[in-house]
């Protein structure tokens, strides 16, 4: 499967009458997608704020964050099986907006939503405000059950990205990348002396708005499966976790996985990048074990020699993550993890609830009880009233002087486990 | 917690869903719990259905409560 990936990168977003993409500023109309996003007869009420990298803007709670992109000539569409049609994708062409985010705030959903700061030590912590971010603020119908608000809320950013994103089909973008991954026979043939490498990629599927879908399939369902690595890149898999504080992985950071981009870089030079395999967390231990006995059956039939594997978000899953090390590596296969730590505030504490001797290399995303004070920013985008009870957040994070202190898994990609961030930690 | 209250000499059962975690972290006499959400019960089954599962899954804690074990034992139920 050969994806080329245009990228048309954008400085400014303005609201306008006119919608094109101009130089490097991107026009929208307000109103035409408050129209796409209201069509959902649950949601009452949304508005659009621009917040820009460096603004004195919070904005929280945060639900989601999408990159806005679009397949070019194509009868497909990206998020397949969500809002487009469920054909296979990751080959052709593609063309993304850099520099911009579609985020979806308002009315909290799930306790474990973020805070995305602007400017100041919280926006260190965030690569989403290095993002020119478009802010749907939603507003549910009354009486709405929480599970229907999650799901209109997360159709209205994707339909939203979708939108803003064929904006780009038909502009020259200002780079072009090529990837390139071929049926497992012939990709391991292409490159027969170096190591093939694989990439285990560990979905949040524990329900009770942490969901993720493949393809629009719930991922608690399926049984672990091998995905080229640029179906990723056309939305194959999306976030359903209404839960995207510090290391729940958003759509955007799907759609810009680190791990493939990286493993990619090093396909035919170090390595033999030969594909993917994806696999849940679940909340039966019988799915556990099945589901890790099928990721160390794939590894294993894939002849591989490497595997690095991804975790998504912490707690029960870090046996999800262990389970996987240690089956796969009983197979002869090397493996090196990419987790996060709950260490407490002093760090002192075990960093995970589970391991094992075999995984004997980590690569960890940050210590995310570490307590952090926001200091008072001008605007807020969203409602401050909830920040006492997201996770990260406790009775009295929210002072007097409008301050805020909390642990920093209460901010939006914080310690995710993709290796999205430079942040990390160290032993002493 | 398991650990606390076993070293004052008073045996302890961990009723959990996870029983590699308490593997790890050392319990010694483990009976499996239905899911992380519902670790006693079990939403899709018709009410007679569930509390039969419930006392099964009771009735285990204290079968393994009172069985003596020199290391640690999980004590299945299904």
């Amino acid at each position: 499967m050969k994806l080329v990936v245009g990228k048309i990168n954008i400085k400014a977003v303005v609201l306008d009458d006119e919608e094109k993409i101009e130089g490097s500023t991107l026009h929208i109309n307000k109103q035409n997608i408050i129209d796409l996003v209201l069509a959902d007869d649950r949601l009452a009420d949304c508005d659009i704020e621009i917040a820009k990298p460096g603004d004195s803007t919070r904005i929280t709670p945060v639900k989601d964050v999408i990159e806005p992109r679009c397949k070019v000539d194509s009868e497909s569409g990206i998020f397949p099986g969500v809002i487009n049609k469920v054909n296979l994708v990751g080959s052709g062409r593609t063309h993304v907006l850099k520099g911009c985010g579609v985020m979806t705030v308002g009315k909290i959903v799930g306790f474990q939503e973020g805070i995305v700061d602007m400017q100041g030590p919280g926006a260190e912590l965030t690569p989403f405000s290095k993002l020119i971010e478009i802010c749907l603020k939603l507003k549910p119908k009354d009486g709405l059950d929480p599970h229907q608000y999650e799901e209109a809320a997360r159709l209205a950013g994707l339909k939203s990205a979708d939108y803003i994103g064929k904006l780009g089909e038909k502009v020259e973008p200002d780079e072009v990348e090529t990837f390139e991954t071929l049926p497992l026979l012939e990709q391991i043939g292409k490159y027969p002396h170096l190591p093939k490498v694989g990439y285990v990629y560990m979905l949040q599927s524990q329900g009770l708005l942490h969901d993720s879908y493949v393809y629009g399939a719930d991922a608690k369902h399926l049984v672990p499966t091998t995905m080229y690595p640029t179906e990723m890149m056309d939305g194959a898999i999306i976030s359903g976790n209404c839960v995207s504080a510090c290391d729940k992985n958003t759509t955007y950071h799907h759609l810009n996985n680190p791990v493939i981009s990286d493993l990619y870089k090093q396909h035919g030079k170090e390595i033999n990048f030969v594909g993917v395999i994806i696999t849940n967390e679940t909340v039966y231990l019988q799915d556990k074990v099945r589901s890790s006995d099928f990721v160390a059956k794939l590894a294993e039939y894939m002849g591989l020699d490497g595997v690095i594997i991804s975790q998504e978000g912490f707690g029960n899953p870090d046996t999800d993550l262990i389970m996987n090390c240690k089956k796969i590596e009983e197979k002869g296969i090397k493996t090196v993890v990419v987790t996060d730590e709950y260490a407490g505030r002093d760090g002192a504490s075990q960093s995970l609830a589970d391991a094992d001797k075999r995984a004997d290399a980590a690569v960890t995303g940050g210590n995310a009880n570490e307590v952090i004070t926001l200091p008072k920013l001008d605007k807020v985008i969203g409602q401050l009233d909830y920040v006492d009870d997201i996770a990260g957040g406790f009775d009295g994070s929210l002072r007097e002087d409008g301050t805020i202190k909390v642990e920093i898994q209460a901010i939006t990609g914080a310690t995710n486990e993709l290796g999205f961030n430079k942040m990390s930690a160290q032993e002493v | 917690m398991v650990k606390e209250i076993e070293k004052t000499g008073i045996p302890v059962v961990h009723i959990c869903t996870v029983v590699p975690i308490s593997l790890t972290v050392g319990a010694n006499r483990i009976v499996p719990a239905v899911a992380i959400p519902h670790p006693l019960g079990n939403p899709d089954l018709a009410p007679d259905e569930e509390k039969k599962l419930r006392r099964k899954i009771v009735e285990q804690a204290f079968k393994a409560l009172t069985t003596p074990v020199t290391d640690q034992q999980v004590f299945e139920w299904n």
